[in-house]
C-alpha cells in the first residue's frame, strides 16, 4: 500500500525553540490516520509543514508524491484542510466563505454542500463574526468535506462541536473513508480516533513515540484485570508484572504486563478464581502511558 | 457596586500592556519640538535669515495649511510653536484614538474583553479605563515634550503652553474615539470613524488658516481651539476650556451609548447576508477587493474632498501669490520660470502623495493583520500560489493610491481657475508622482512580504519622506539629503526641459522593493 504522506526526520525550529525534533509520520492511502498528542506537542506544526505553510529546517516531507513546499498549487488541489481554530472573515457570510474556499480549491460538489449544511444544521447567511466557535468550525468542515479531494487534513476538527454534531462528524468521516479518501485526523478526543482510525501515531515533544494499527499499539500493553478469589494469596504485590494493585475483600483489581500474564495467572489460580474479567488497554491508557511523568501524583510503572 | 467598579485594576493592567504604544508617540512629538528648536538655532542664526524665513513662510499658504498661522517666526520658541502645534496635536490625537479603540472595541472583537466583563467589574469600567489610559498617555506626551524641550533651552512659558495643547488634543480625541467605539460594529470601523474626524478637523483648521476669509472656521474645529492658545505670543489658556468641555461631552455621549448597546455589537446590528458566494467572490482577487473595499471607497472620497479644497485654495490665493508677493520673489530668485499657482499646487500634490502612501501602506498592513488572525492559512491551504495571495493585495496597495491621487488631481483642476491648472497638466503631474508614491508602498510590500517583523520600517519611510519633503526645505538642507525622499525626484511636467529619466529611476526602485517582497514571501513561514 502506498503512502499519502511521508514525513522523515522532520525538524522545525522557531528561534531557539525546537517544535519538531526529528518527527516521523507515515499516512497510508485510503486509511484514516489518527494523530495524537497533547496541546503544544507539535501536531499543528507538523500539519503546517505538510501544507507547505512552514518550511522544514531538516528532514523530508512527501505529500501525495510531491514536495509540499515546492508543488503547492497542484498538491493543494487534491487536499482539503480544516484548522483547529477557524478564523473567518468578519464581513463574509458562512456561505460565502464556503464557496470561496471551494472555488480556491477548484470547485465543490453542490449536492454535498447542500447535504452537509443540512446535516450540520448550519445557517449560511450569518456573518463570520456572529458565528460561535462550533459554528465557525462547521463552516470549515462543510467547505472541506464538500470538495472533491483525495486527502483530508483535519487538525482537531471537532473542537467546539456539541456531542450531537460530533456524532454527525464521525458518520460523515466514516462515509469519506468508504469513498476511499485518505484522512489525517489530529485530535485529542481519543474516543473519536478509536472509532475512526485504522492507524494511529502518537507525538510527544516533537518526536514520534508510537505508531501502528490500533491492535499493534495495544500489544505489549498492560490489560486491566478484575478477579474474584476465594482467598487472596499473600505477597501478591511482589509478583513481577502486577501494577496498580487494589484489594477489596476478596476482589482484586490490577493491571498486568502482557509478558507476565502466565506468572500472574498461576498466582491467582493458587487463590481459587471465582470469576475474572480482562479488558485490553484503551487508547487512553496508551496515550497516558507516554505522558505519565507529566501527570503529578499518579502511579508510574 | 457601581458601574465603575474595577476601573483602577483595569487601568493598571492596560498601562502595563500599552506602554510600548505610548513610547514611540511620546518620542515623535518630543522630537518634533526639540528638532524645531535646535534646527532653528543653527539654520537661522542671524536676524536677516529670520526675517527672510518670516517673509517666505508668511506668504506661503501651503505652510499655513499644514502648520497653521505663524504668529512669531523671529524667535526659536515661536518657530517651534508654529511648526509643532498642529502636527504634535495630530500625533497625540492619533495615539489617543489607537489606545481607546484597542482597549475597548478590539478587545471585544477578539473576545478578550469577555473574560474581563464577566469578572467583578462595572459595566462602564472598561470604557473608563481605556479613556483614562488615553488621558494619562496624553499627559505623558505633554510632560515629556515640555521637560525635554525646556532642557534644550525652550522658553518655559511658550513650551508649557505648547505642550498643553498636545495633551488637550489627546483628551479630545480620546473622547471622540470613545464615541466611535460605541457606534462602529468592529474595531476597524471605530478607528476609521475616529481618524476621519481627526483628519477632518485638521483639514478644516488648515483651510481656515490658508484660505482668505475663512478665518472664522477656526472656531469650528477642535484643532482650531488648540491653535488659538497661541503659545508663542499670548499663551492664553481659556480656549483649552472649550477643549475640556468638548472632551466631557464626548465621554458623556459615549457612556450614554454604551448603556444602550449589547456587548460585542455596534449600534447598527449585523444583518444576515447572502448564503452563496457569487460575483467577485470567486477567487482571491475578489476576496482582497472585498476586504479592502471600505478602505478604497473611504480614501477615494477623502481625496475627492482634499483635491476640491486644495483647488479652491490654489485659485483663491491670487493676491497672496501674485507676482509681487515674497513667495513669487523667492521663486524668481531661484531662477525657476514656472506658473506660481502650479508651483503651489506641486507642494499640495506632495502632501497628497504622502497621504496616498499612508493609504497604500495601510492596505499592506491589512495583509499582516489577516496573517496574525490566521486568515491567510485557509486560502494558502487551498490551491493557490503564494504570489497570487500577496499580489491580490499589493495590486490594490499600488493602484488604489494611484487612483485616489488621480481623483484628487482632477478635483483640483475642477475647482481651480488658474490657467495653468488644467486637467491635462494635473493628470500628467499626478502620473509623474505615482512612481514615487509606489516606492513608499513598495517598502511595505517588501517588509510584509519578506520580513513582517520589520514592517514598521514602512511607516518610518513615510514619516522620513514627510520630514524631508515638507520640513527639510525649511532648514535649507543639502540636496543629497533631500534627495533621499522619492518625491524630490518627481519632475515638474510643465517644465519644457523635463527629463523622463528620473521617472524611470523611480519606477525601477519601486519595482525593486516589490520584487523583494514577492521573493521573500515565497520563502518564509506563514502563520
Amino acid at each position: 500500500m502506498d503512502s499519502a504522506i511521508t514525513v522523515k526526520g522532520l525538524v522545525k525550529r522557531f528561534g531557539s525553540f525546537t517544535a519538531l525534533d526529528g518527527m516521523d509520520l507515515d499516512v497510508q492511502t485510503g486509511q484514516v490516520h489518527g494523530f495524537l498528542g497533547p496541546n503544544g506537542s507539535g501536531k499543528s506544526t507538523t500539519i503546517r509543514v505538510i501544507l507547505g505553510l512552514l518550511r522544514a529546517d531538516a528532514g523530508t516531507v512527501t505529500l501525495l508524491g510531491g514536495d509540499p513546499w515546492r508543488d503547492v498549487v497542484p498538491l493543494h488541489r487534491r487536499l482539503a484542510y480544516v484548522p483547529g481554530d477557524v478564523s473567518l472573515w468578519p464581513s463574509l457570510t458562512g456561505g460565502e466563505a464556503i464557496d470561496l474556499l471551494g472555488k480556491l480549491r477548484g470547485g465543490l460538489d453542490e449536492s454535498r454542500r447542500a447535504h452537509l449544511l443540512e446535516r450540520f444544521e448550519l445557517d449560511p447567511t450569518k456573518k463570520g463574526r456572529t458565528y460561535s466557535k462550533g459554528n465557525r468550525q462547521k463552516v470549515a468542515i462543510v467547505a472541506a468535506l464538500s470538495s472533491d479531494v483525495e486527502l483530508l487534513v483535519l487538525d482537531e476538527p471537532t473542537s467546539g462541536l456539541d456531542p450531537l454534531m460530533e456524532a454527525v462528524f464521525q458518520e460523515e468521516i466514516a462515509l469519506e473513508k468508504a469513498r476511499g479518501r485518505t484522512v489525517l485526523l489530529s485530535s485529542h478526543i481519543l474516543s473519536e480516533v478509536e472509532a475512526l482510525a485504522d492507524r494511529v501515531s502518537i507525538i510527544r515533544d516533537g518526536v514520534l513515540v508510537e505508531t501502528g494499527t490500533l491492535d499493534q499499539v495495544r500489544r505489549h500493553r498492560r490489560s486491566h484485570l478484575r478477579v474474584e478469589l476465594t482467598r487472596v494469596p499473600d505477597r501478591l504485590g511482589d509478583v513481577d508484572g502486577i501494577h496498580e494493585l487494589a484489594v477489596q475483600g476478596t476482589t482484586v483489581t490490577c493491571t498486568v504486563d502482557d509478558a507476565h500474564t502466565a506468572d500472574v495467572m498461576s498466582m491467582f489460580a493458587s487463590g481459587g478464581i471465582v470469576s475474572i474479567t480482562s479488558t485490553p488497554a484503551s487508547l487512553e491508557d496508551i496515550f497516558l502511558s507516554h505522558y505519565d511523568d507529566r501527570l503529578n501524583g499518579t502511579s508510574s510503572p | 457596586m457601581s458601574a465603575l467598579t474595577g476601573t483602577p485594576i483595569l487601568l493598571r493592567t492596560a498601562a502595563h500592556q500599552n506602554a510600548r504604544i505610548v513610547a514611540p508617540w511620546t518620542l515623535a512629538v518630543t522630537a518634533l519640538s526639540v528638532t524645531s528648536l535646535i534646527g532653528y538655532r543653527f539654520v537661522f542664526a542671524d536676524e536677516a535669515s529670520r526675517q527672510g524665513l518670516a517673509m517666505t513662510i508668511g506668504s506661503n499658504p501651503a505652510f499655513n495649511l499644514l502648520f497653521g498661522t505663524p504668529y512669531d517666526l523671529l524667535t526659536e520658541d515661536g518657530f517651534n510653536a508654529w511648526r509643532s502645534l498642529a502636527l504634535g496635536g495630530f500625533f497625540t490625537g492619533l495615539m489617543a484614538i489607537i489606545l481607546v479603540v484597542r482597549n475597548t472595541r478590539a478587545d471585544e472583537d477578539s473576545g478578550q474583553a469577555e473574560l474581563i466583563a464577566s469578572s467583578v467589574v462595572g459595566r462602564h469600567a472598561r470604557l473608563a479605563a481605556a479613556v483614562q489610559l488615553a488621558f494619562a498617555a496624553s499627559i505623558i506626551v505633554g510632560l515629556v515634550s515640555a521637560i525635554v524641550t525646556m532642557l534644550f533651552g525652550g522658553d518655559p512659558s511658550v513650551t508649557i503652553a505648547l505642550s498643553t495643547t498636545f495633551t488637550a488634543t489627546g483628551f479630545m480625541f480620546a473622547g471622540v474615539a470613545a464615541v466611535a467605539a460605541q457606534v462602529g460594529s468592529y474595531a476597524r470601523t471605530a478607528s476609521t470613524l475616529a481618524i476621519t474626524v481627526l483628519g477632518a478637523s485638521f483639514l478644516i483648521r488648515g483651510f481656515a488658516d490658508a484660505a482668505p476669509g475663512a478665518g472664522w472656521l477656526i472656531w469650528w474645529t477642535p484643532m482650531g481651539w488648540t491653535q488659538e492658545v497661541r503659545p508663542s505670543t499670548e499663551a492664553r489658556y481659556w480656549p483649552l476650556l472649550i477643549c475640556l468641555a468638548f472632551t466631557l461631552v464626548m465621554v458623556a455621549i459615549a457612556n450614554g451609548l454604551l448603556a444602550r448597546r449589547d456587548y460585542g455589537q455596534g449600534l447598527v446590528p449585523a444583518r444576515p447576508g447572502p448564503p452563496r458566494g457569487r460575483g467577485l467572490l470567486t477567487n482571491v482577487w475578489g476576496l482582497a477587493l472585498r476586504l479592502q473595499a471600505p478602505s478604497i471607497v473611504a480614501w477615494s472620497i477623502a481625496f475627492l474632498i482634499l483635491g476640491g479644497a486644495f483647488g479652491y485654495l490654489a485659485s483663491s490665493l491670487g493676491d497672496v501669490i501674485g507676482p509681487d508677493s515674497p513667495f513669487a520673489k523667492a521663486f524668481a530668485s531661484s531662477g525657476q520660470s514656472i506658473d506660481l499657482a502650479f508651483a503651489f499646487v506641486l507642494i499640495l500634490l506632495q502632501i497628497m502623495g504622502i497621504i496616498a502612501a499612508v493609504y497604500g501602506v495601510q492596505v499592506m498592513m491589512r495583509v499582516y493583520a489577516e496573517e496574525i488572525d490566521y486568515r491567510l492559512e485557509p486560502p494558502l491551504a487551498a490551491s493557490l500560489a503564494r504570489w497570487q495571495l500577496l499580489a491580490s493585495h499589493a495590486v490594490i496597495a499600488i493602484l488604489g493610491p494611484a487612483t485616489a491621487l488621480l481623483i484628487g488631481g482632477v478635483a483640483i483642476s475642477l475647482t481651480a481657475t488658474d490657467p495653468a491648472l488644467t486637467t491635462g497638466n494635473l493628470v500628467r503631474q499626478v502620473l509623474a508622482e505615482i512612481p514615487a508614491v509606489a516606492i513608499l508602498v513598495g517598502v511595505s510590500v517588501a517588509t510584509i512580504g519578506a520580513r513582517p517583523q520589520v514592517r514598521l520600517a514602512s511607516w518610518a519611510a513615510v514619516v522620513a519622506t514627510f520630514a524631508l519633503t515638507i520640513l527639510g526645505p525649511l532648514f535649507n538642507l543639502w540636496d543629497w539629503i533631500l534627495g533621499i525622499s522619492p518625491l524630490w525626484h518627481v519632475p515638474n511636467v510643465t517644465d519644457p526641459d523635463m527629463s523622463v529619466g528620473s521617472i524611470v529611476g523611480l519606477v525601477v526602485v519601486a519595482a525593486g522593493f516589490v520584487t523583494i517582497g514577492f521573493l521573500g514571501f515565497r520563502r518564509r513561514d506563514v502563520r
